[in-house]
């Protein structure tokens, strides 16, 4: 089965022999190449850059194309404030303040040319023809409570104590610019439409039952229509919404940290409807090791009896500065479950007596060049790196000493351990760090040996 | 039922007009304004945030108690005034520089004022400076900073260290709070408390006033 094929079956509610994997890399995707975060969310050339290199290094069953909640509210007038770090926030609500809640003419819903909507259907193109045969294609849209929010601002709140019709009418709008962006991104080659409305998890079951029922179960269902799949995304603590979700029905709901993913599945599962999760976003994947990584998916995995209809991914979008190795370290514990599960006994195990000698780097003969891996076999971002040095083997030939040291061999751990090396792949020249996760270019690196030569 | 209960049960509900006329009906009847705040308005919204707390109520249930607090505050406030009535403390607060997100912060603004508290609203996007030049300004005790982005999470930490420069760090609380923020990054940046929900937000708050 291809990636794809594993999200698919999961999204059928089939059972698979992998989970799938869907990193939420947004403006994280333009880290990776050092785009700012607007640079990636508005240049077309770098988004797809970036989105190429999460697809190279991070292996995914599916992956977002752009996840910027504000594309929608844009187009319908709200001021944006960009970061270099972050999705833009709304500054200004155009419809805040006004005594009544107005619903907007329909004739104000997005085209395909308003906004940043081409360039996102440009790049969605894009990926299709490029990697849409073996990764499934997320298009996020704006859900209509979080679109009625960025549009009303904190009042649409309280109008949902003054003022009910109106905010069912307003609803239906948000909804209806929901359905076309479903359908422009559809018809861009779209695998699953992501309606994400992180605002949900603020109001009770019983407001979801009277407002949000009705124009969520008639968003995925046309998104059913339009032959897709659909998830329904939400932010927060929305254990007691889980059920009222799942009656909207979508083909699967994707929760953060918030959640109890466990005891969340066993409602999803009632349903028949695929969950995704929840890998906490700034504990483990913004702050953690990479070893941290790698033992939170493998323990999430192992509490769950049934791993059918689950994907796994992190709880939302993914931080800027969430290091790469610690996503690599995810992707190789889902794609290399059990091997991974024998790397983190071994470090974690009680030191055993393996004796390391490192080499005596202040007089080695010529350069020594150290590639530290999980496994080159079976980790893309190490194939990588491995492939860079022995790209460099190629050109330097005898003038080097080139090694690979595999994570998944216990006296490499100990020798990891010895070298305080903490984030794999990486490589070492004359055993200090040159390069980490990334994989070097091969100037980069021809230039790095040469400075020791 | 007590016109003060009917109050602080009508507060509940977010029925504003019921509360602004009530506390007018105490006032004519010759109740002791503090009694109408503290037993009425102020009991009322504690039961808000206790139910919030414990995820019995939501946003929108806690925004229209809060306004309906206001409403009555707002009929209060002068009698409060010519009876002397004393704060609990003064608190700044506000979302850190480079983040616009202020569902939280001002979830915590209507818990301090339901705890007594005067309060100093600086908005969103605020830098560290601001901060301390206006609890400088009014004599706040606390200041309470807010972020939703891990990206602006630093800046609590530049307005600690603001502090710091300017030797006043001992004279204010810090409090933060927000989505990515935890316990352990209060403490990191040298914050006094860290609270996950607007409601533990005051209850810390009264507490630490009174031990100061």
């Amino acid at each position: 089965m291809t990636p794809k094929e594993i999200l698919a079956a999961t999204l059928r509610h089939e059972r698979t022999e992998q989970v799938a994997w869907v990193p939420f890399a947004g403006v994280h995707a333009g880290s990776i190449l050092g785009y700012t975060a607007e640079e990636v969310l508005k240049d077309g050339d770098k988004l797809f850059q970036s989105l190429m290199e999460v697809n190279k290094l991070y292996k995914p069953s599916g992956q977002p194309v752009i996840f910027d909640l504000q594309v929608e509210a844009e187009c319908l007038g709200c001021e944006l404030a960009w970061s270099e770090e972050a999705p833009p926030s709304v500054a200004k609500h155009p419809l805040e303040g006004e005594e009544e809640l107005v619903t907007p003419c329909y004739c104000t819903i997005p085209t395909k040319d308003s906004g940043r909507i081409p360039m996102i259907l440009d790049v969605m193109k894009r990926m299709k023809e490029t990697v849409g045969d073996t990764t499934a294609l997320y298009g996020l849209i704006c859900g209509p409570f979080t679109l009625a929010a960025h549009l009303r601002g904190n009042d649409i709140f309280m109008d949902m104590y003054d003022d009910e019709e109106a905010v069912e009418e307003f609803l239906q709008y948000c909804t209806a610019v929901a359905k076309k962006m479903a359908e422009y991104y559809a018809e861009a080659g779209m695998d699953v439409i992501a309606v994400v409305d992180p605002l949900i998890s603020q109001i009770s079951s019983d407001h979801f039952e009277q407002f949000m029922s009705k124009p969520f179960s008639e968003l995925f269902s046309h998104i059913r229509q339009l032959g897709v799949f659909s998830s329904f995304f939400v932010c927060g603590d929305a254990t007691r919404n889980i059920e009222v979700m799942c009656q909207t029905n979508p083909d699967s709901i994707s929760v953060d940290e918030n959640v109890d993913l466990v005891a969340a599945k066993k409602i999803t599962d009632q349903y028949n409807v695929a969950i995704g999760g929840n890998i906490p976003l700034t504990t483990v994947m913004l702050h953690g090791s990479q070893q941290d990584n790698m033992k939170f998916t493998l323990d999430l995995l192992d509490q769950l009896e049934d791993k059918r209809n689950f994907i796994l991914a992190p709880g939302c979008d993914m931080p800027y500065r969430v290091p790469v190795e610690n996503v690599i370290g995810i992707t190789q514990a889902i794609l290399e479950t059990e091997s991974v599960r024998k790397m983190l006994e071994n470090y974690t195990a009680q030191e055993e007596e393996i004796e390391i000698t490192l080499p005596d780097y202040n007089n080695l003969k010529k350069p020594l060049v150290e590639v530290f891996t999980l496994d080159s076999a079976t980790c893309a971002a190490c194939t990588y790196m491995m492939g860079a040095a022995k790209e460099a083997k190629k050109t330097f030939g005898d003038a080097i000493d080139m090694v690979e040291y595999k994570f998944t061999i216990k006296e490499n751990i100990a020798r990891c351990k010895k070298m305080g090396v903490t984030n794999l792949p990486s490589m070492y020249i004359n055993g200090k760090l040159v390069f980490s996760s990334l994989v070097p270019d091969k100037e980069a690196l021809e230039e790095a040996i040469r400075k020791v030569m | 039922m007590s016109i003060i209960q009917e109050i602080s049960e009508y507060l509940q509900k977010g029925r504003a007009k019921n509360v602004k006329q009530l506390v007018q009906q105490a006032l004519d009847e010759q109740l002791d304004p503090k009694e109408i705040l503290n037993d009425g308005l102020l009991q009322g919204m504690m039961i808000v945030g206790t139910k919030f707390k414990n995820n019995e109520v939501f946003v929108p249930e806690v925004l229209v108690a809060a306004r309906a607090m206001n409403a009555g505050l707002a009929v209060l406030e002068p009698k409060l005034v010519e009876v002397g009535n004393e704060p609990v403390g003064k608190a700044v607060i506000g979302t850190v520089q480079g983040d616009l997100h202020d569902i939280g912060k001002n979830l915590v603004v209507m818990m301090l004022k339901g705890a007594g508290f005067e309060i100093y609203d600086l908005g969103v996007d605020v830098a560290p400076s601001a901060f301390v030049d206006k609890a400088e300004e009014v004599g706040a005790d606390i200041i309470c900073m807010s972020a939703l982005l891990t990206t602006t999470m630093p800046k609590m930490q530049d307005c600690v260290e603001t502090l710091k420069e300017r030797n006043l760090r001992d004279k204010y609380i810090v409090m933060v709070g927000g989505a990515p923020v935890n316990d352990s990054f209060a403490k990191q940046i040298g914050a006094d408390y860290y609270t996950p929900d607007a409601a533990t937000a005051a209850e810390v708050a009264k507490k630490a006033v009174t031990e100061k």
